[in-house]
């Protein structure tokens, strides 16, 4: 009973949830962008999740991102596959607990549509977004801006070229905004999961009816 | 005069001020090349061929940044 009320099917038209259905989207980074973005797409029904980060839940972490004090110490991509599964017990997650860089990215995520970029620090958005445009051939979602608190409106989906979308203001940094807050950092994950959902059904996956 | 259209805006430079190469042009306009990933008339250059990459009167330039955070 409470299966079927979690199944995709109630929630979207049945192409879409077949374009779903049959999508590969790679998240690298699982930390209030990722977590946020693999629990909303997981209950969107995306086919299969690769999921990537080295690091484990810290107490720090709970103000914002999707994962419980009971999982404190844990690897993030352990306690992820365990969260996803509890809503959505039939989706499907590859789990890498590695750091993701320029020659491992095309490998783990070479099935994949596309990648969320989820990172925190500028070199390693650099990177991914600079490795998937010049070495690989699937679409990238990232987020620059999104610290702090207020401020909804001036967040925003840019679409930047053919194969790159960012979410975010452009502008508040962890360096300017000391504070992440779970609702300002949820908009902008909630952007990229959204913009993730447009680009599966509307572009990558247009042919499967 | 040379032409650079950077980030979708024209930008007019001096013979002899032209940039020389994409690594010329970042330091120019105070940008990190760590936080930046560009794309010359539509190719993305890698960041290690910013300082060999030359530039030429006309062409296009997408410099996408990025700040902290996620």
């Amino acid at each position: 009973m409470i299966l079927t009320l979690l199944l995709p099917e109630r929630f979207f038209m049945s192409t879409i949830n077949e374009k779903l259905g049959c999508s590969i989207v790679g998240i690298a980074g699982l930390g209030g962008l990722g977590s946020n973005i693999a629990a909303a797409l997981a209950r969107s029904g995306i086919g299969k999740l690769i999921i990537c980060d080295f690091d484990k839940v810290e107490e720090s972490n709970l103000n914002r991102q999707y994962f419980f004090i009971d999982q404190l110490g844990r690897f993030k991509v352990d306690c992820m596959i365990e969260n996803l599964c509890r809503i959505n017990p039939q989706a499907k997650i590859e789990g890498h607990k590695i750091k993701l860089d320029s020659e491992n990215i095309p490998k783990i995520f070479a099935g994949a549509d596309c990648i969320a970029e989820c990172f925190d620090s500028v070199p390693a958005k650099q990177m991914i977004v600079e490795t998937v445009l010049s070495k690989m051939n699937c679409m990238i979602v990232s987020a620059s801006g999104l610290a702090g608190y207020g401020k909804s409106n001036e967040i925003q989906t840019r679409r930047v070229g053919k194969r790159l979308i960012i979410a975010g203001d452009g502008q508040r940094s962890t360096d300017t905004c000391k504070t992440l807050t779970a609702a300002r950092i949820g908009i902008v994950a909630m952007h990229q999961a959204n913009a993730i959902i447009e680009l599966l059904v509307d572009e990558i996956k247009k042919e499967v009816v | 005069m040379s032409i650079l259209k950077i980030n979708g805006l024209v930008s007019s430079f001096p013979e002899d001020k032209m940039p020389a190469t994409i690594a010329d042009l970042l330091l120019n306009l105070g940008i990190d090349s760590a936080a930046v990933v560009a794309e010359l008339d539509g190719q993305i250059i890698e960041r290690v061929k910013f300082s060999t990459t030359s530039l030429h009167h006309g062409q296009s330039i997408e410099l996408i940044r990025f700040v902290p955070g996620g």
